[in-house]
């Protein structure tokens, strides 16, 4: 969607006209675009929009789409929740209505509807033969959902659509849902359950004389046995529903979720809610600027090196950088070299300076970067925001000092070949290797723990500043670490419940 | 099937009749090159700016002003001759969204001057907006 530059087009140019052009220079996006497009979801809201032009096809397009825009309706639930009878559908979207404070439709209320022609037709249709035309009922709903609560407030379709056709008939009239819950049990526990079922007249809550007693005893005296229970009929049922619902299920196929009812329904509820209140995968371009956090022996360097290899991000060690910065007798050797000389740290600014250079090259800029060994504390983390360097993803690895004690103490270096081992993880191939190695001074048990405790006394700090981090259990094999960093960076960061 | 593909068919004339998609990156590259803090009362003030013009017919305040013409031209020029090839003229149509890839441009031989590439990119615009 948005404009990028012709890259193509540009060196066609230059290689017909053999010499270098002010057109021929590779573009260079600043990267505050960029950012500012994650930061305020433009891709996902020009998507919308256009969803919404292509459904509608109004003639004059921009009165409606100052129209859509001011109505900011992008996010309000829209839920589809499907089940056998008994399977607990209609608690579950009165509980769900009520959390998200959205709109429930069922066919129960449509055709209870007062001053609409077409619900009147659908109760005299409904009272001779217990069913309401797909035509109908879709057009009813059709008509609730153009009313403004269903526009501002989103909506919640309990139960509907019965069949494959109804399903087809709602994507046509451009309804489209963006969660679609079915409930899931096996048959002998829904037949069962039916004959426990029980319906409040005055509010239509459906209440069960086993699971979900009402406390209060004047809703116990009004409830009613609702008809159609008996084990015959809900057998008769669930046949229907297992004929229907198999052929309504791939007109869903990315939104679905199927939750067992066969569990206590503040479960079912839990696990609903955390469903309709994820986001999608949207198609939206993304830089990854990662940063890892944790402390010495947590695997970050491997972790950037997977990423960097996987992905093509660049892998920014920052003691690295440091280290090159000196060898290559660059600018900032002689500010670096007195600090590395006295073995203390160097000073911030002049890490920034160095950081900086690296991490406005081209490549940087292009293919996102992995970024670990700085920040180390709260001030380093203020430093770099006030660079302009903005993570998009943060993580932190936890391991426990045991682990790390491991994983660096048991380090050994061949003085002979350079070749590093691993008394347990990589152990050398002869013993006459091994009784050379020797070990780095800094992999000592004690400076470990020194340094260890040097980052655990910022991580609270760091791990407030980046609020939206995820903590990682770095305990694990590294290509399990891998996968949840790697599920980190794909899908969206989980949007802050208002 | 066939029903799928003409509802497609139809989407698309929708598409190209109202210039849809040229709207969109329009509006897109305006929120990304300004940033505002707000950005959908933005784009409704943008949209509305655009109703007016259309129905009063008064210009619409371009996106790319007649400095940044120059400025454009003047990149393409570096050896300052006063004019810029067929072939640069073309690419910068290209970048600005006002020519596609594939349409024949005519090449009169003689290379063009700023004041016809300031022209070609007016009047191109001038078309793209009076289809809103």
């Amino acid at each position: 969607m948005t404009r990028g530059p012709s890259d193509a087009g540009h060196q066609g140019a230059a290689a017909l006209h053999g010499g270098m052009d002010a057109t021929t220079a590779p573009h260079r996006i600043p990267p505050e675009m960029p950012q500012y497009g994650e930061a305020n979801h433009v891709f996902e809201m020009m998507q919308n929009m256009l969803e919404q032009l292509l459904i509608h096809q109004p003639k004059d397009p921009i009165p409606f789409m100052i129209n859509h825009l001011q109505r900011d309706n992008d996010y309000v639930p829209k839920i589809v929740i499907l089940g056998p009878p008994a399977s607990g559908k209609t608690t579950i979207a009165m509980w769900l209505c009520k959390h998200l404070n959205s709109n429930l439709l069922s066919v129960g209320n449509l055709i209870a509807k007062e001053f609409s022609s077409l619900a009147a037709d659908a109760r005299r249709h409904y009272q001779k033969f217990k069913t309401v035309p797909s035509m109908l009922l879709i057009r009813l709903v059709q008509e609730r959902l153009s009313e403004e609560d269903c526009v501002r407030r989103g909506w919640i379709l309990d139960g509907i659509p019965e069949t494959r056709e109804q399903a087809l008939m709602i994507q046509t009239v451009g309804i489209v849902p963006r969660h679609v819950i079915v409930l899931s049990a096996p048959d002998t526990v829904l037949i069962e359950r039916n004959l426990g079922k029980r319906l409040d007249p005055q509010t239509g809550e459906v209440y069960h004389t086993t699971f979900d007693w009402p406390p209060e005893s004047e809703i116990q005296n009004r409830l009613m046995v609702p008809a159609g229970i008996s084990e015959g009929e809900t057998a008769q049922k669930l046949l229907e529903y297992h004929r229907n619902i198999t052929r309504i299920l791939p007109s869903y196929p990315k939104i679905l979720k199927v939750i067992p009812a066969d569990q206590p329904c503040v479960d079912v509820f839990s696990q609903a809610l955390t469903y309709v209140q994820s986001i999608h995968r949207s198609n939206a371009p993304f830089t990854p600027r990662v940063l890892l956090c944790g402390p010495v022996g947590s695997g970050k360097s491997l972790q950037a090196a997977l990423l960097a290899q996987k992905y093509g991000l660049v892998n920014v060690c920052c003691g690295q950088l440091l280290k090159e910065a000196v060898a290559d007798k660059s600018k900032y050797c002689e500010m670096i070299l007195p600090f590395f000389e006295k073995e203390t740290a160097v000073p911030d600014s002049i890490i920034m300076k160095v950081l900086s250079q690296r991490l406005d090259q081209q490549d940087c800029v292009e293919r996102g970067w992995v970024l670990h060994g700085f920040p180390r504390d709260l001030d380093q983390a203020h430093v770099l925001d006030s660079w302009g360097y903005k993570p998009n993803r943060v993580f932190f690895l936890n391991v426990p000092f045991d682990s790390i004690a491991e994983r660096l103490t048991l380090r050994r270096t061949d003085p002979v070949t350079g070749e590093r081992y691993h008394l347990m993880y990589k152990p050398p191939p002869t013993m006459e290797i091994q009784a050379r190695l020797l070990q780095n001074p800094k992999d000592a048990e004690e400076r470990i723990k020194l340094r260890m405790d040097l980052f655990y006394r910022s991580a609270a700090d760091l791990e407030q500043f980046y609020r939206q981090a995820i903590t990682l259990n770095g305990d694990q094999d590294p290509y399990t670490v891998f996968e949840y960093i790697e599920s980190g960076i794909i899908n969206p960061l989980p949007k802050k419940v208002p | 099937m066939g029903a799928n593909s003409s509802r497609e068919l139809e989407a698309r004339n929708y598409l190209e009749k109202h210039q849809i998609i040229e709207l969109l990156n329009f509006l897109t590259s305006a929120l990304l090159f300004f940033r505002p803090e707000k950005p959908r009362e933005y784009l409704i003030s943008i949209l509305e700016q655009l109703r007016i013009a259309k129905l009063t017919g008064v210009a619409f305040p371009f996106f790319m002003d007649n400095s940044n013409i120059v400025a454009m031209f003047e990149m393409m020029d570096s050896s300052n001759k006063g004019i810029i090839s067929f072939i640069q003229y073309k690419e910068a149509l290209k970048t600005l969204g006002l020519c596609t890839a594939d349409e024949v441009l005519k090449d009169d031989g003689h290379g063009i001057t700023l004041e016809k590439f300031r022209r070609e990119v007016n009047k191109r615009t001038q078309e793209i907006w009076s289809a809103f």
